[in-house]
């Protein structure tokens, strides 16, 4: 959570300056590029971080409703999926990043694996922490005291 | 395997695993993933699409809108137009709900993101509604109504991803939504006249009393001023119009209206910092989703469906889209929505030779309706948690109010010169005019 507010602080200050500079004639390019940086980080690092904290968007949060086994099957099959994907973001990101070598931006001509790598790092992150909750739910339960703050019906 | 099949197993998994409870953005890809093994695209490529979903500049404009929502929330100084909206509308019948729309119109300017208005006004007008014996279903379900606002009244977080994802002037849209966007404040104010409670009845403030609370709130109402003056002059795009409302709020706002929350600035950076993740996470998978949707030419096959009901009436192409998207909206976010579906609505605008930024204020229309209606409500489901009442007490609730709502999804539809005005005299170039080569003033598509 900390490295999302780094970079929403990092992309404010490079829009911030990017309109200076402009404003007074000189304008640093290369400071579009570094916003762009912190914005792709930003997004795929708080995508892990949302991850973690079950903060993404849901359809429903059907199985919050849900208690005892039916719950561990749900909870688990949905982490499932979820590992499945992250681990597609890892192999796949990854053969991207290494394939970004070669492709550069304009106008300071990094390699595009600067910004690709944030892909197979998100996954990587997403699932560990898809790991570890499958592995608390597990021994603990999957359910927890934020549960209570649903107030749909519960589903019998 | 036939593309149409795909489409279907694709479609399927999405909203399958969607409904069992996978995150939008994993059950998004995990349909794309699948469809992939039945083309010969490869997975590296789709992978790649996530990162390219999210490398737009004009992407930027969403966290920044939400910084300002978040910002002017968590530095407690929402309350200053509260009381603005007190003194000009809370002597009417059913005051608090009066305070409730204007407010959000008011805070519409300044935020993007329904969300936040929900968290502002369940903190501070809901307890005093709940004093004066308002239902508390009532209170949830027109807090939620008067919530979708923000995506229509500029700044738009639904604008930025629909101007970004369909190549539509987002200054356009903004302007746009004015419309339908007052539409829908003024309906809740005479549906909360004429049918809602009665509430407290409170004398009519003073013209000094009025002028107060507008000196007060007039450091907040700049914000609206510094976005779309910055856009409509050229100053600054949609972005950097954004971040400078942001630094305004950092450098004087808060420190003039509330200094001792300057020490807690840098969690509001952390909490921004992912709360914009979470959308634009959706924002990557959807591209993913959306560009094997092409692929598969899902837009041909849906538009051949439309128009073999609506042939090329703009009216009928609009009015079967509107019917599509309120089903969606039930069903799917906004944001993955509009981007799963810009494919088609792109094919649909060329073939009712619909202007863009008239379709654009149609579709997020009909979408913010999606924000109050069930399964996915989402505003209807914060307002309830936060108000204190069963999701299904405040759906009951706001069931009349969805007059409103088609009222104005009606009207956008019907009337497009009304809708275009704003863009046409503020923005010429957004609605397609070009500058008149023999003279003063533009020339306009018909």
């Amino acid at each position: 959570m900390i490295l999302c507010g780094v970079s929403i602080i990092g992309f404010t200050t490079s829009v911030f300056f990017d309109v200076v500079t402009r404003e007074l004639g000189a304008p640093w390019l290369w400071l579009q590029q570094v916003t762009t940086g912190f914005f792709a980080w930003g997004v795929f690092i708080g995508m892990a971080a949302a991850a973690r904290r079950n903060d993404h968007l849901y359809l429903v949060e059907i199985t919050k409703r849900l208690t005892g086994p039916k719950r561990t099957f749900m909870e688990s099959f949905n982490r499932l999926v979820v590992l499945g994907v992250a681990l597609c973001m890892v192999w796949f990101g990854y053969k991207n990043a290494l394939l970004d070598l070669g492709s550069f931006r304009m106008p300071s001509l990094i390699p595009l694996t600067y910004y690709t790598a944030s892909v197979p790092l998100s996954g990587l992150l997403i699932a560990l922490f898809a790991i570890e909750q499958l592995v608390n739910g597990w021994n603990h339960g999957f359910e927890g005291p934020e549960d209570t703050a649903d107030l749909r019906e519960p589903v019998e | 395997m036939s593309n149409g099949a795909v489409l279907f197993l694709m479609a399927f998994l999405f909203l399958g695993l969607g409904y069992m409870g996978v995150p939008v953005a994993f059950a998004l890809m995990a349909g794309v993933i699948i469809a992939t093994a039945f083309t010969p695209i490869s997975l590296q490529s789709m992978i790649g699409q996530m990162f390219h979903g999210i490398d737009a500049e004009t992407l930027l404009a969403v966290p920044f809108f939400l910084l300002v929502g978040e910002l002017m929330t968590s530095a407690n100084v929402t309350h200053r137009m509260v009381r603005l909206a007190q003194t000009m509308v809370g002597h009417l019948r059913g005051g608090l709900a009066q305070v409730v729309t204007l407010f959000s119109m008011f805070f519409a300017g300044i935020s993007g993101s329904s969300t936040a208005d929900v968290a502002v006004l369940s903190r501070t007008v809901a307890p005093e509604m709940d004093r004066e014996g308002y239902d508390r279903a009532f209170t949830a379900a027109l807090i939620a109504c008067a919530s979708t606002m923000a995506n229509l009244i500029p700044p738009s977080i639904m604008a930025v991803v629909y101007g970004a994802t369909g190549n539509v002037s987002i200054g356009g849209l903004f302007l746009g939504g004015i419309v339908p966007g007052v539409l829908i404040g003024i309906g809740l104010m005479i549906y909360s006249f004429f049918f809602g409670p009665v509430g407290i009845k409170k004398k009519m403030a003073t013209l000094g009393q009025f002028g107060t609370a507008l000196k007060d709130s007039s450091l907040p109402l700049m914000i609206p001023v510094i976005i779309m003056g910055g856009i409509l002059t050229g100053w600054f795009t949609p972005t950097e119009a954004g971040m400078i409302a942001a630094v305004y709020i950092l450098v004087v706002l808060i420190p003039a209206l509330n200094r001792g929350h300057l020490r807690l600035l840098l969690w509001d950076f952390v909490y921004t910092g992912m709360l914009y993740a979470i959308p634009l996470a959706a924002v990557a998978s959807a591209s993913a989703f959306g560009w094997m949707l092409g692929y598969l030419r899902g837009p041909d096959i849906v538009a051949a469906w439309i128009s073999d009901f609506a042939g090329t009436d703009a009216h009928m192409i609009l009015l079967l889209l509107v019917v599509l998207f309120v089903i969606i909206g039930d069903f799917v976010d906004a944001i993955p929505a509009i981007i799963i579906f810009m494919p088609i609505i792109n094919k649909l605008t060329e073939l009712g030779s619909i202007n863009p930024v008239h379709m654009g204020v149609v579709i997020i229309t009909t979408l913010v309706f999606g924000l109050i209606t069930p399964p996915y409500g989402l505003s209807l489901l914060v307002a309830s948690k936060f108000v204190g009442v069963t999701f299904s007490r405040a759906m009951y609730a706001s069931l009349p109010i969805y007059v409103v709502f088609f009222v104005t999804i009606a009207f956008t539809v019907l009337f497009p010169d009304v809708v275009l005005y704003l863009p046409k005299l503020l923005l010429p170039e957004s609605v397609g005019c070009f500058k008149n080569p023999s003279g003063t003033g533009y020339i306009c598509p018909t």
